[in-house]
C-alpha cells in the first residue's frame, strides 16, 4: 500500500479509490499502474502535466472509459469496470472538459437532460424545467441574461457556469470538475470557487483538475500528483506550497528523462 | 424588422420567377420551329420525303376508318413523357401543330424527367379536372398512370394511349379501360432492324442487343421481334441482351464490355438512338469498325450518325402523322365514334442506303 | 414577438412564398382553387410528407439515410410477393411496415456501432436494398393485388383520401414526439452533441436505432400508398425520394448538422413544393423550371437560416 506510506497520520477509508489502473489508446498507455483517492468531505486536486493522464483518470471513474485492469473503488463497493449509469448511481458526478452540453439545446433542456421533469407521465414539462433552472441558476449566482436562448449563443464561461450548475443540480455527493473555469473570468471563477467552498461544506467531496496551481492551492485539502500515466505523489495542501510542488514536478521530468536515455 | 424584409424579397422574387417561368413557356415553340426551318432546306430530297409522308398517311387514314368532322374547338390535353428526351420534344411540338391543323386546342403536359413515374401520374391526375374533351396520354412505364387513368373514367373522360403501352391487365384490376389506343409495333421496329441487319451479314455471326429500362412496353417489344428474328436465323447467334435503362452511359459501358467478350461481333441493336450512338462512341473509342449499329427514333444526332456512316440505322416513323392521327382518333370519339382494336402506325427504316429521302421527313 | 419571428425565419419564409405562389396561381389559372384540384394536390404530396417527416427525425439526429427510396421500393416488394402468396392483406402490410422498420433499424445499427461515415453506410445499404428489390422481381413490375390492397391506397372517408389522412396524423403526432417526449428530446440531442447523451449515461445506440426504425417505417407507409395506387409494385419505385424528402426536411428549417429540426417546416415545405409542382403542371410550363424552382427554394430558405446564425455571432462579438 504504496499510496499511504506517507499519510500514515490520515486512517480514514477514502471514498473514491483507483487501485493499478491502467488503459492504453492503441499504442499509447494513457494509465500505467494509476493509483489515487480521495477522502470525504475534501477537495482534492489532481495536477500533472498536459498527457499525464488526468482527464482519462476521470472518464474512467465516471464510466465513459473502461479501463484495461484495475479495480476502482466507490464508497467500498468495487468495480472492475463500470458504466456511466453505475458511476451516477453511485453518487458520482463530472464537469468534463468538453461540458458535454447540448449546444442546440437551452439551458433547461441541458441541465435536465437525462432527468427531465415530466407531466401525466409521458410529456415533457417544459414550464417547470424552465423555473426550476430560473431558480437554480439564482441560487448559484450564476448570470445568463436568456436562459432560453440555445447554448450555442452563450459565452465559454457561460457555457460552463451551466454545466456545473448541471453537476451541482444532479445532486451526486462526489463531484469531478476537470478544468472548470478555463474560460471563465477572474469575477466568475472567484463565484465558482466560493461555490465548491460552498459545496465542500455541506458534506460533499470535489475532485478538481486545473492547471491553475493558485486556484489549487487555495481550495484543495489534498493535492495528487500524477506524471505519464502513473502516480507520484500525494500530500496535504497544507504540507505544500506551490513552490516545493513545481519542484517536485520538475524532478520527475528529470527522473523520467534520465529512464529513457538508459 | 430587417429579417422581415428579407423574408418578403425573398418570397416576391419567387412569384416573379415563377412568372419568369411562364414567360418561358410560351417563346418555346417558336424556338422548335425556327430550328425546323433550318434543317428543311434541300428542295431536291423535300419531294420523295413529302410523298412519303402522304403515302404514310393514306395508310392511318385507312387504319382509323373515317376522318373526323372539321375541328369545333374541342380541347385535348395530352400527357407525354418528358421533353427532357428530344422525341417527346418533337412530338409536342407536333401536337400543337396538328392541332392548329385540325382547328383544336391542346395543352401538352409532361413528367419532370423520363423516369418520374409519380410525378407524371400527379400531372394526370391535375388534368382531370381541367375539363378536357379527351386525353392522350402515353405511360412511362405500364402501370403508373392506372389511378388517374381510373379517375379520368369516372368523370367520363375518353382516354387514348399513344405509344408505350399501358398494363391493360393491371388496369382492369382496377377496374379502369382504355378508349383506344394508337401505337407503333414494337415488336415490328425490333424485326425490321434484325432483318435488314441480317441482310448486310452474308455470313452470319454474332450480335447483340441493348434494352432499354427493364418491364417498359417499347423496350420488351423491340428486344422481343429483334430476338426471335436473330435466333429464327441460322448462323446467326445472339451473344448478349443487357438492359441499359435507356441510358448512354450504361449502354457505353455495356458496349465495352460486349465487344471485350466477343470481339468478332458483327452487330449491335440498341432500343433507342441515345444508347445506339452510346455505342457508336464505346466503338469508336476501342477503335473497333465494321459493327453495325442500329437504333430507333430517328433524332437528328442518330440523322447525322447516319450521314456520316457511323450508325447503320434507324427505325422511324412519321410524328407529323402519329400526332395528327392521334388527335384524329380522338376528336372522332369526342363526335361518337369507339374504338374497339387497336391503330398501328406504319414504320419505316432509315438506313444509309435511304436516307437521302429522309431529308424533310417529320 | 421579434424571437419568435427570427427562430421561425424559415418558416415564415415558406409560408409567405406559399401564399405569393397560392395568390399568383389563383389569378392565373381557374382550376387550381377548385376543391379538386386542392385534393390532387394533398394526394399528390401525402407520402412525400410521410417520408420526408421521417427524415426530419433522422435529420434532426445528425445524420442522414439515403437508403429510404430504395426501403420505399423494397418494401413494396415484400408487400407484393407476400400478398401474391395469398396472405390477407392487413397481415402482408404488417409484414411490410415491419420490414421497413427492420432494414430502417439494421442501417441505424451499423450506423451506431460500426462508426463509418453514415453517407457511405446508407449509400451502400441503398445500392443493396435496391439490388435486391430488382432481383426479386427480375426488375419487372409486380402488379394485380386486388381492391382490398388498393383502397389503401385511393380509398377515400368522406372527401379525404386515406393517405392525406394518415400523413396528417403524422404530422399532428411528430410535433409531441420530437418535442414534448423524451425520445425526441434524446433524438435531438444525438444530433446536437451525442458526447452529451453519453456521458448522461442515455443509451446513444438505442435512439440511433429507434430513429432510423422511425424512418424505415415511413418509408414502407409511402411504400403502401404508392403501391396500393398503381396496383403495381415497382423495383424502381422510390428513386431519389429520399433526396426530396432531404430537401423538404433542410428547406423547412431543420438542421443538417442536427439538433434543431421543425416539423412545421417540412410539412410547409412539403407543400408548397407540391403546390408548386401542381402550378406549373396546370399551366403545363416545361418540366425544367420545377427542377429549377426546387433548388432556388432550397438555397434561398437556407441562406436565411445562415444569416440568421451571423447576425447572432456578429451580436456576440
Amino acid at each position: 500500500m504504496q499510496r499511504n506510506e506517507r499519510l500514515s497520520t490520515d486512517l480514514r477509508k477514502p471514498i473514491v479509490e483507483m487501485r493499478h489502473v491502467k488503459k492504453a489508446f492503441g499504442y499509447i498507455q494513457a494509465l500505467e499502474d494509476m493509483n489515487f483517492s480521495a477522502y470525504s468531505g475534501e477537495v482534492t486536486a489532481i495536477v500533472g502535466d498536459n498527457g499525464s493522464g488526468k482527464s482519462t483518470l476521470i472518464k474512467i471513474l465516471t464510466g465513459c472509459l473502461k479501463p484495461d485492469a484495475g479495480e476502482i473503488w466507490i464508497k467500498g463497493s468495487c468495480f472492475s469496470s463500470l458504466t456511466v449509469k453505475q458511476s451516477m448511481n453511485a453518487g458520482v458526478t463530472a464537469v468534463y472538459q468538453d461540458l458535454a452540453l447540448d449546444n442546440c439545446k437551452d439551458c433547461a433542456g441541458n441541465i435536465f437532460l437525462g432527468r427531465e421533469l415530466m407531466k401525466r407521465g409521458i410529456f415533457l414539462d417544459h414550464a417547470r424545467m424552465r423555473r426550476k433552472t430560473e431558480e437554480l441558476l439564482e441560487k448559484l449566482h450564476i448570470l445568463i441574461p436568456d436562459i432560453t436562448q440555445p447554448v450555442e449563443r452563450m459565452s465559454g464561461g457561460q457555457r460552463q457556469a451551466l454545466a456545473i450548475a448541471r453537476a451541482v443540480y444532479a445532486g451526486g455527493d462526489i463531484l469531478v470538475f476537470d478544468e472548470p473555469t478555463s474560460a471563465m473570468g477572474v469575477r466568475e471563477t472567484a463565484r465558482i470557487m466560493e461555490l465548491f467552498l460552498d459545496l465542500k461544506e455541506k458534506g460533499k467531496t470535489i475532485i478538481l483538475i486545473s492547471h491553475n496551481l493558485f486556484q489549487v492551492f487555495d481550495i484543495s485539502d489534498r493535492i495528487c500528483v500524477i506524471h505519464n500515466g502513473r502516480f507520484v505523489d500525494s500530500f496535504l495542501t497544507k504540507d505544500s506550497s506551490p513552490q516545493k510542488l513545481n519542484k517536485l514536478i520538475a524532478k520527475k521530468e528529470e527522473e523520467l528523462g534520465n529512464e529513457k536515455m538508459d | 424588422m430587417k429579417k422581415r424584409i428579407l423574408t418578403v424579397l425573398a418570397a416576391v422574387s419567387c412569384v416573379a420567377a415563377l412568372l419568369a417561368g411562364c414567360g418561358g413557356k410560351e417563346e418555346e415553340p417558336k424556338k422548335d420551329t425556327a430550328k425546323e426551318e433550318e434543317t428543311s432546306g434541300e428542295e431536291e430530297a423535300k419531294g420523295a420525303s413529302a410523298d412519303m409522308i402522304a403515302q404514310v398517311e393514306e395508310q392511318m387514314n385507312q387504319a382509323l376508318g373515317e376522318l373526323p368532322e372539321t375541328g369545333k374547338g374541342e380541347r385535348i390535353g395530352i400527357l407525354i413523357s418528358s421533353t427532357s428526351n428530344e422525341f417527346w420534344g418533337t412530338m409536342k411540338t407536333r401536337y400543337e401543330e396538328a392541332a392548329e391543323e385540325l382547328g383544336i386546342e391542346v395543352e401538352v403536359f409532361e413528367a419532370s424527367a423520363e423516369d418520374d413515374t409519380q410525378g407524371q401520374l400527379d400531372a394526370l391526375n391535375t388534368m382531370i379536372p381541367m375539363g378536357f374533351d379527351a386525353i392522350i396520354l402515353s405511360p412511362i412505364d405500364g402501370t403508373n398512370l392506372i389511378p388517374g387513368i381510373v379517375a379520368a373514367n369516372e368523370e367520363g373522360i375518353p382516354v387514348i394511349n399513344l405509344g408505350p403501352g399501358v398494363d391493360m391487365e393491371a388496369l382492369a384490376d382496377a377496374n379502369g379501360h382504355l378508349d383506344g389506343k394508337i401505337t407503333v409495333n414494337f415488336e415490328e421496329q425490333g424485326s425490321t432492324v434484325a432483318n435488314d441487319m441480317i441482310s448486310r451479314m452474308k455470313d452470319g455471326g454474332k450480335v447483340a442487343i441493348l434494352a432499354g429500362l427493364e418491364g417498359a412496353g417499347q423496350s420488351v417489344g423491340r428486344t422481343n421481334g429483334a430476338a426471335k428474328v436473330f435466333e429464327e436465323t441460322e448462323g446467326v447467334e445472339l451473344v448478349a441482351t443487357q438492359a441499359c435503362d435507356w441510358d448512354a452511359e450504361r449502354a457505353f459501358e455495356a458496349t465495352k464490355e460486349i465487344m471485350t467478350v466477343h470481339p468478332d461481333l458483327k452487330g449491335i441493336f440498341a432500343c433507342n438512338d441515345n444508347m445506339a450512338l452510346a455505342a457508336v462512341r464505346a466503338l469508336k473509342e476501342m477503335e473497333i469498325e465494321g459493327v453495325m449499329v442500329y437504333g430507333v427514333d430517328y433524332t437528328s444526332d442518330a440523322k447525322a450518325a447516319i450521314e456520316e456512316g457511323t450508325l447503320m440505322g434507324s427505325m422511324t416513323y412519321s410524328s407529323t402523322v402519329y400526332t395528327k392521327a392521334a388527335e384524329e382518333m380522338a376528336m372522332l370519339m369526342i363526335q361518337g365514334k369507339t374504338f374497339e382494336e387497336p391503330v398501328y402506325l406504319p414504320l419505316t427504316l432509315v438506313n444509309q442506303d435511304n436516307i437521302a429521302d429522309f431529308a424533310d421527313w417529320r | 414577438m421579434k424571437k419568435w419571428i427570427s427562430n421561425h425565419s424559415q418558416q415564415i419564409f415558406l409560408f409567405a412564398a406559399m401564399l405569393a405562389v397560392c395568390v399568383a396561381l389563383a389569378m392565373r389559372s381557374e382550376y387550381f382553387l377548385t376543391w379538386r384540384n386542392i385534393r390532387n394536390i394533398l394526394e399528390a404530396v401525402s407520402y412525400r410528407l410521410i417520408l420526408a417527416l421521417g427524415m426530419t427525425f433522422v435529420i434532426a439526429s445528425g445524420v442522414m439515410d439515403l437508403s429510404a427510396g430504395s426501403i420505399v421500393s423494397l418494401c413494396g416488394v415484400i408487400m407484393a410477393v407476400a400478398l401474391h402468396a395469398g396472405i390477407p392483406v392487413p397481415a402482408a402490410v404488417a409484414l411490410g411496415i415491419l420490414a421497413g422498420m427492420g432494414l430502417g433499424a439494421a442501417n441505424g445499427l451499423l450506423i451506431h456501432y460500426t462508426g463509418v461515415n453514415f453517407f457511405i453506410l446508407t449509400l451502400a445499404s441503398s445500392g443493396m436494398l435496391r439490388g435486391i428489390s430488382l432481383m426479386i422481381t427480375d426488375g419487372k413490375p409486380i402488379t394485380k393485388f386486388g381492391q382490398e390492397f388498393i383502397y389503401l391506397g385511393i380509398g377515400r372517408i368522406g372527401e379525404i383520401q386515406l393517405s392525406v389522412l394518415f400523413a396528417g396524423f403524422f404530422a399532428m403526432v411528430s410535433v409531441p414526439l420530437m418535442f414534448h417526449m423524451r425520445w425526441g428530446n434524446y433524438v435531438l440531442s444525438l444530433g446536437g452533441n451525442k458526447e452529451a447523451l453519453i456521458k448522461t449515461g442515455i443509451r446513444a445506440g438505442f435512439y440511433r436505432v429507434t430513429v432510423h426504425a422511425l424512418l424505415g417505417g415511413a418509408a414502407a407507409a409511402a411504400a403502401v400508398i404508392i403501391t396500393a395506387r398503381l396496383n403495381s409494385a415497382e423495383p424502381n419505385a422510390g428513386m431519389n425520394m429520399e433526396l426530396d424528402a432531404i430537401t423538404a426536411a433542410v428547406m423547412g428549417g431543420t438542421s443538417i448538422k442536427g439538433g434543431k429540426a421543425s416539423v412545421a417546416g417540412t410539412v410547409l415545405a412539403v407543400l408548397l413544393l407540391g403546390v408548386i409542382r401542381n402550378g406549373l403542371t396546370l399551366m403545363s410550363v416545361p418540366s425544367d423550371y420545377q427542377q429549377w424552382m426546387t433548388g432556388f427554394l432550397l438555397l434561398i430558405s437556407v441562406l436565411i437560416s445562415e444569416i440568421k446564425v451571423h447576425k447572432f455571432r456578429a451580436l456576440i462579438k
